[in-house]
C-alpha cells in the first residue's frame, strides 16, 4: 500500500475558521458527533474525520467530499459535543467553502459571501431594470394605463417577452452553465479523491436521490432541529410550485398566445398564490427554528441570512405586487414589482455563489455517495 | 503490670434478649477467676462509662473486657487511659449475625477468647532508643527541594543530597514551563522560574546541602540511620531519623528506538533535548540550523510498548502540548501531535483544551510506524491506523520523540542500605521500577520504615504534582521520626507502642524471620543470628508467624495467647455440626466481617472468628493446637496477593499461603484431610461475599466429615 503524503495547510484551517467554523479546534476525537448522527453512512461515517480534516487544513479531502454535503445539518452532533465543537457549523462552513471553491467566475463566490459588495450585488438589477423603464420612456411619460382604467398591468410596466425574458432566460441559462461547470469539477475532485467501485450506471442512484429529496426521508432523522425537516419541506415544495407557475405562465403565452392579467380563478393564479404564501410560511418557520436552536446550533452566517432574506424579498414583494395590483394602486403596485424582479434577479444570477447551490451541490452529493457505494 | 480483670456485659442493642447472662457470668467469675464482673443496660452511655470508670478507680481495675460492640465502633466512649481494653464483639458476632439458637454459645465462646486475650496479653512498653528527628533528602528538583523546605519550615532540620552541581533537577534544564495557576491562557508556557526555591532551600538555616554528592551507604534503623555522604572527594557521616527519596527520574534511552529515526537522522531529538535547544533560542533542526516550521511529536516513544516501557509516564502529552507552543512562537509554524492517546491527567486536560485550541497545533491519533528521509533534509513520519488514513506519512523538518520517565531506582538501589535484604527498595519490578508501594491509601510509603518516596521516582508525574507529593512525604518523614522517637510503630499500626521481643535463647538462626520480614527489620551479627531493629518494624507480626520455635512475641500478641483462645472455643459434640475457625487479618477481612455483620447479614454457626495483625503472622502450630482438638477446619482469610497486592504488610497473605503449602506434611501426621484448611482473599469492600463464602467452606467441611479427633 502506498503512503499518501499529508499536506497540512495551516492557512486552510484558519479560512475555514473564519468562514464560521471558529470552534472546530475543540474538537478531540471523541466521536460523539458520529455516534449520535442519524444521516451518516455506517461505513465511512461523518463527522468526525471532517472535524479532523478541518483541524489539520487537508483542504483536497474537505473540498472534495461528498459526505459534507451528506450532512444536512441537524445539529445533533453539535448539541451533544462535549467540547463545544459544534461539527454542525463547522461542516456548515466547509460546504459553503465548497460552493465557493468549484463556481466560476470565484470573483463571484467571493462577492457573493461578502457583506461589503451587497449593494453593488442588488445595483446590477437595479440598473438593468431602470434602465428598461427608461428605453420604454416609462421614467419621463409614466407607466400607461389599460385603457377602461380599471386594472392595472405589470406587462404594461415590462412587456414579458422584450422585456423580462431577455433579462431571465440569460440569467437562468447563466446559473445553469455556472452549475454545470462547477458540478463537473465537483465531480471530478469527489472521484479523484474518494475512488470507490462504482455502480454500474448513474440514473438508479438519481433517481433514489430525487426520491429521498421529494420525500424529505434524510432530513427526518434529525433530532434537535427536526421541526426544520417541516419547514424546509414547505420552502422545498413552494419553489417546485413556483416553478410549475413559471413553466404555466410561459406556455401560457408561447404556447397558447394567452396574455395576463389572468384572473384570480385561473389554475395558474391558484398555484402560485398557494405556492408564495408556503414560501413564506416556510421561511418564517426556518427564521424560527433557527432563533430557537440557536443556543445548541448556532444563528447561522451571513451566507446563510442573505438567502434566507432574498427568500423574504422575492415572496413578499410578489405577493404584495399582486395585492396592490388587485387594489389598483399604481404608485405602490409598481414599485413593489420593480423591486420583485430585482430580488429574483438576485435569487437566479447568484445562485450557483449563494446558499440556493446547496440544492445542486447536496444533490451531486447524495447521487456520488451512492453512485460510489458510500452508504 | 499486675493485672485485675473486669468483664462488661452490654445488655444493650438486643444482646440482653438474646443471651442468657448469668451463665456467662456464673463461668467468667469462677472458672475464669476474673474479679469484677457486671453487665449493663447500656455501656457505652454516660451511666455505663461511669460504672467502668467507678471501677477503675475504686477497684483498681486496669484490664477491661468490653463485651460489647466491635472494636471499629464506639472507640472514643470506650476509651480508658492506662488500661488494656479488649473489645469482644459481642453484639456483631454473637447476636445480629446469628440465629437466637446459636447465639448464647457464640457469645460464651467470644467473651471467654477475650477474657483469655486480656489474662494472656499484657500492657505494652514502648523499646526506646536514643534517636535524631532530622531529615534526609535524596535529590535536589522539584519534588526534593520542596520537601526539604516543608520539613524545614516544619521545624525539622535537613540534609539535602544532590548528585549535580546544581540544585533544579530536569526543571532546571526546561526552557518554559505550563502556567501553575488556572485558568490556563494565552501565554501558555512560562518560565519555570526555579530561582526562588532554590535560592530558599540554599538559604534555609535548616536545610544542609550538599551538590556534587552522594549517598554511599545508609546503616542504622530510623530515628538512628548513619548516613555516609560523598561530596567532591571526601565523605561525612549524619545522624539522620527518616529520609525522603525524591531521586526523579531520566528519560528513556533513545538510542533503542531506531526505528523512531533517534540516532539516524539529526533532526530526530527526544523532548528533552528540545528543550535545550529551546533554550538557545528559536526552534531550529539541529542538522543545518534552519528554523523549523513542520514540527511532528510522536507521543509514547518507546512508552506503553511491551518492548520499551510499558507504561504511560504521564507528563509527555502536557510537554508536547507545552512544546508545541514553542514551536508556535513562530506564527508559521505548525507543530503535529501524533498520539496513541492523549493523557492529560488531573487539571492538564484543562491545559490541553486550552492548547488545542491554537490552529496550528495538530493532533491525530496514529500509531508512528517509522520515520524516514524527506526532500531537503527533512523526515517523513509513518502512520498506521491514524485518524486521517491508515497508511500515510507527514513531512517534518523536526521530529520530536516522547522518550517517557525512568525512575532513578530502575537500576540503582540508590539508598544503599546496609541491611540483609539488600541496598535498595525490594520488589520493585512489580512497579516497573519506581518506588511506589500498593499501600492503598497510603502512597509515600515504601517498604523500609523511615523511607518515604515522592516525586517522579515514585510515579511519573509533572512539576505540580511533584510538589504536592513533596509535602505529603514530608509530612510522613516527619510523622516517622516523631513515632520512633517515642516507641510507636507507624502505618499502618500507627498507635502501636508494642515491639518483637524474641527469646534469642532458643533461636536456632534459621533465618526465617530475616528473609520474612517485609520490611527488612532483622538484619544478622557475625555469627547469624538474627538482630532485630525495632525502629524499622511495622509490628506485623511475620517473624512470629515465620518463627518455627515460636520464640517471637509482643507483649499483647503471641503465640501461645491465640492458641489458648482456640484451645477455649467450644466442640459441638453433635458431629453433624461442625466447628470452624476462620482466621482473619485485621485490616481486610475482619472490617468486612464486622460490615457483614453490622448489616445483619447471617454468619455460619459453625464459625468462630479469630483476628489478627496480618495473616503473615498465622503460625502453623495453631492448626495442630486446633485440629489436635477437634476443630473441623480452618479458613484463612487474608488480603489479595500477587502483583496487585492489598496486604497492609505487603507480603502477609502471601506469607501465609506459603506457609499453608508446607501444611500438608501436619496434616497428614495427623490423618487429616488437606481440605480441612484453605486460604481465601478477601477486600474490604467484599463483605457482601464474606457470608457466602464461610458457608461455602462449613459445607465442604461437612461433606468432609467431623474430625476424627473430635471428642478425644
Amino acid at each position: 500500500m502506498s503512503d499518501q503524503i499529508l499536506k497540512p495547510d495551516l492557512e486552510f484551517t484558519k479560512e475555514i475558521i473564519a468562514a464560521g467554523g471558529e470552534s472546530l479546534k475543540k474538537c478531540y476525537q471523541c466521536s460523539t458527533c458520529t455516534v449520535v448522527c442519524d444521516v451518516t453512512s455506517d461505513r465511512k461515517p461523518f463527522p468526525r474525520k471532517e472535524m479532523l480534516y478541518a483541524q489539520w487544513g487537508l483542504k483536497d479531502k474537505l473540498l472534495a467530499s461528498p459526505d459534507v454535503w451528506l450532512c444536512h445539518q441537524c445539529s445533533d452532533c453539535t448539541a451533544h459535543c462535549p467540547r463545544g465543537a459544534k461539527p454542525g457549523e463547522v461542516l456548515g462552513a466547509v460546504r459553503k467553502m465548497t460552493i465557493q471553491e468549484y463556481s466560476s467566475p470565484s470573483f463571484m463566490g467571493k462577492m457573493v459571501n461578502d457583506s461589503k459588495f451587497l449593494l453593488l450585488l442588488f445595483a446590477v438589477p437595479i440598473i438593468i431594470f431602470l434602465f428598461q423603464l427608461f428605453i420604454q420612456g416609462h421614467l419621463t411619460h409614466g407607466i400607461p394605463r389599460i385603457p377602461n382604467g380599471q386594472l392595472m398591468s405589470y406587462s404594461l410596466m415590462y412587456p414579458p417577452t422584450l422585456y423580462i425574458d431577455t433579462v431571465f432566460v440569460p440569467v437562468a441559462f447563466f446559473a445553469a452553465f455556472m452549475f454545470y461547470k462547477g458540478l463537473r469539477k465537483y465531480w471530478t475532485a469527489m472521484s479523484a479523491n474518494y475512488p470507490a467501485p462504482p455502480r454500474k450506471d448513474v440514473l438508479t442512484p438519481l433517481a433514489e436521490t430525487i426520491r429521498e429529496i421529494l420525500k424529505h426521508s434524510v432530513f427526518e432523522k434529525c433530532g434537535v432541529s427536526k421541526d426544520r425537516s417541516t419547514a424546509h419541506k414547505i420552502l422545498f415544495y413552494s419553489f417546485v410550485g413556483l416553478a410549475i407557475t413559471t413553466t404555466l405562465a410561459a406556455s401560457y403565452i408561447y404556447v397558447f398566445d394567452y396574455h395576463g392579467p389572468y384572473p384570480q380563478t385561473n389554475i395558474i393564479k391558484w398555484i402560485g398564490n398557494v405556492s408564495g404564501v408556503a414560501m413564506l410560511i416556510g421561511i418564517t418557520m426556518i427564521v424560527m427554528n433557527r432563533f430557537k436552536n440557536q443556543e445548541k446550533a448556532g444563528t447561522g452566517s451571513y451566507f446563510d441570512w442573505f438567502f434566507i432574506v432574498v427568500v423574504y424579498g422575492v415572496g413578499l414583494t410578489g405577493m404584495l405586487a399582486q395585492i396592490l395590483r388587485l387594489a389598483n394602486i399604481p404608485v405602490l403596485g409598481y414599485p413593489m414589482y420593480f423591486a420583485h424582479l430585482v430580488f429574483v434577479f438576485v435569487l437566479f444570477a447568484y445562485a450557483p455563489y449563494s446558499k440556493m447551490a446547496h440544492m445542486v451541490y447536496r444533490t451531486t452529493a447524495m447521487v456520488f455517495a451512492k453512485y460510489s457505494n458510500r452508504r | 503490670m499486675d493485672k485485675k480483670l473486669a468483664l462488661y456485659i452490654c445488655k444493650g442493642c438486643s444482646i440482653g434478649e438474646s443471651i442468657k447472662l448469668e451463665k456467662i457470668e456464673t463461668v467468667s467469675k469462677n472458672k475464669m477467676k476474673v474479679p469484677v464482673v457486671r453487665n449493663h443496660e447500656t455501656l457505652c452511655g454516660t451511666e455505663g462509662i461511669a460504672m467502668i470508670k467507678a471501677d477503675i478507680a475504686a477497684e483498681g481495675v486496669n484490664t477491661l473486657v468490653l463485651a460489647a460492640c466491635s472494636g471499629r465502633v464506639k472507640y472514643e466512649e470506650f476509651d480508658f487511659p492506662g488500661c488494656i481494653v479488649e473489645r469482644v464483639p459481642v453484639r456483631e458476632l454473637a447476636v445480629w449475625s446469628q440465629e437466637k439458637t446459636d447465639a448464647q454459645q457464640a457469645a460464651e465462646d467470644y467473651i471467654q477468647m477475650g477474657i483469655i486475650k486480656a489474662q494472656k496479653g499484657d500492657m505494652p512498653e514502648p523499646y526506646l532508643m536514643e534517636t535524631v528527628k532530622d531529615i534526609l533528602v535524596i535529590g535536589g528538583g522539584v519534588a526534593g527541594m520542596n520537601a526539604a523546605l516543608q520539613s524545614a519550615n516544619s521545624g525539622y532540620k535537613v540534609v539535602l543530597v544532590e548528585k549535580e552541581a546544581s540544585l533544579g533537577g530536569f526543571s532546571a534544564k526546561l526552557y518554559k514551563k505550563i502556567p501553575t495557576t488556572l485558568p490556563f491562557k494565552e501565554p501558555l508556557i512560562v518560565d519555570v522560574d526555579l530561582e526562588p526555591t532554590i535560592k530558599s532551600v540554599e538559604s534555609n538555616e535548616n536545610i544542609k546541602v550538599f551538590k556534587s554528592a552522594k549517598v554511599e551507604k545508609i546503616e542504622g534503623q530510623p530515628g538512628q540511620f548513619d548516613v555516609t555522604i560523598s561530596s567532591n572527594g571526601s565523605s561525612e557521616v549524619v545522624k539522620i531519623g527518616a529520609v525522603i527519596l525524591a531521586a526523579g527520574w531520566k528519560p528513556y534511552d533513545a538510542t533503542r528506538l531506531g526505528h523512531l529515526g533517534y540516532g539516524r537522522f539529526k533532526n530526530v531529538v527526544t523532548q528533552v533535548e528540545l528543550e535545550e535547544i529551546a533554550k538557545k533560542g528559536a526552534i531550529a533542526r539541529p542538522s543545518d540550523g534552519k528554523p523549523a516550521k513542520k514540527v511532528a511529536f510522536v507521543q509514547c516513544a518507546g512508552q506503553r510498548d511491551a518492548n520499551h516501557l510499558p507504561y504511560c509516564s504521564a507528563m509527555c502529552c502536557a510537554a508536547s502540548l507545552k512544546q508545541a507552543k514553542y514551536v508556535r512562537q513562530d506564527p508559521d509554524a505548525i507543530a503535529m501531535i501524533l498520539y496513541k492517546d492523549m493523557r492529560t491527567p488531573g487539571r492538564t486536560e484543562y491545559y490541553y483544551k486550552e492548547a488545542q485550541n491554537d490552529p496550528g497545533v495538530m493532533l491525530t491519533k496514529a500509531d508512528v510506524s517509522g520515520v524516514s528521509e524527506a526532500p531537503d533534509g527533512n523526515l517523513y513520519v509513518e502512520m498506521k491506523d491514524s485518524l486521517l488514513g491508515s497508511s500515510v506519512k507527514l513531512e517534518a523538518d523536526l521530529v520530536v520523540l516522547a522518550t517517557g520517565m525512568v525512575p532513578a531506582t530502575a537500576d540503582d538501589p540508590v539508598l544503599n542500605l546496609q541491611y540483609r535484604q539488600g541496598p535498595g527498595l525490594p520488589d520493585l519490578e512489580l512497579f516497573n521500577g519506581f518506588a511506589d508501594s500498593n499501600f492503598i491509601c497510603f502512597q509515600y510509603e515504601t517498604r523500609r520504615t523511615g523511607v518515604f518516596a515522592a516525586g517522579a521516582v515514585r510515579q511519573p508525574m509533572n512539576m505540580t504534582e511533584a510538589q504536592e507529593d513533596a509535602t505529603g512525604a514530608a509530612l510522613k518523614a516527619i510523622q516517622s521520626a516523631e513515632h520512633v522517637a517515642v516507641g510507636m510503630s507507624v502505618h499502618p499500626r500507627a498507635w502501636d507502642l508494642t515491639f518483637p521481643d524474641p527469646m534469642m535463647t532458643r533461636c536456632t538462626s534459621c533465618k526465617r524471620c530475616t528473609e520474612e520480614c517485609p520490611f527488612g527489620a532483622i538484619d544478622e551479627d557475625e555469627k547469624g543470628t538474627p538482630f532485630f531493629k525495632p525502629g524499622r518494624c511495622r509490628r506485623c507480626a511475620t517473624c512470629m508467624g515465620a518463627c518455627p520455635e515460636r520464640i517471637v512475641s509482643f507483649k499483647d500478641y503471641h503465640v501461645d495467647m491465640i492458641g489458648s483462645m482456640m484451645k477455649s472455643t467450644s466442640i459441638p459434640d453433635d458431629e453433624d455440626e461442625p466447628r470452624v475457625f476462620v482466621i482473619c487479618c485485621e485490616n481486610d477481612a475482619y472490617p468486612a466481617i464486622d460490615t457483614a455483620a453490622l448489616q445483619k447479614m447471617k454468619l455460619d454457626p459453625a464459625a468462630r472468628f479469630i483476628t489478627l495483625r496480618c495473616l503473615g503472622s498465622m503460625n502453623l502450630v495453631w492448626l495442630a493446637d486446633a485440629f489436635s482438638r477437634g476443630v473441623d477446619g480452618m479458613l484463612l482469610m487474608g488480603c489479595k496477593f500477587g502483583d496487585n497486592y492489598q496486604c497492609h504488610f505487603a507480603k502477609g497473605s502471601e506469607l501465609a499461603n506459603y506457609r499453608l503449602g508446607k501444611v500438608q506434611e501436619t496434616l497428614d501426621r495427623l490423618q487429616l484431610e488437606a481440605d480441612r484448611v484453605k486460604l481465601v482473599e478477601v477486600a474490604i469492600d467484599e463483605y457482601g461475599k464474606v457470608p457466602q463464602m464461610i458457608t461455602d467452606f462449613v459445607d465442604k467441611i461437612k461433606e468432609i466429615g467431623p474430625n476424627p479427633f473430635k471428642g478425644m
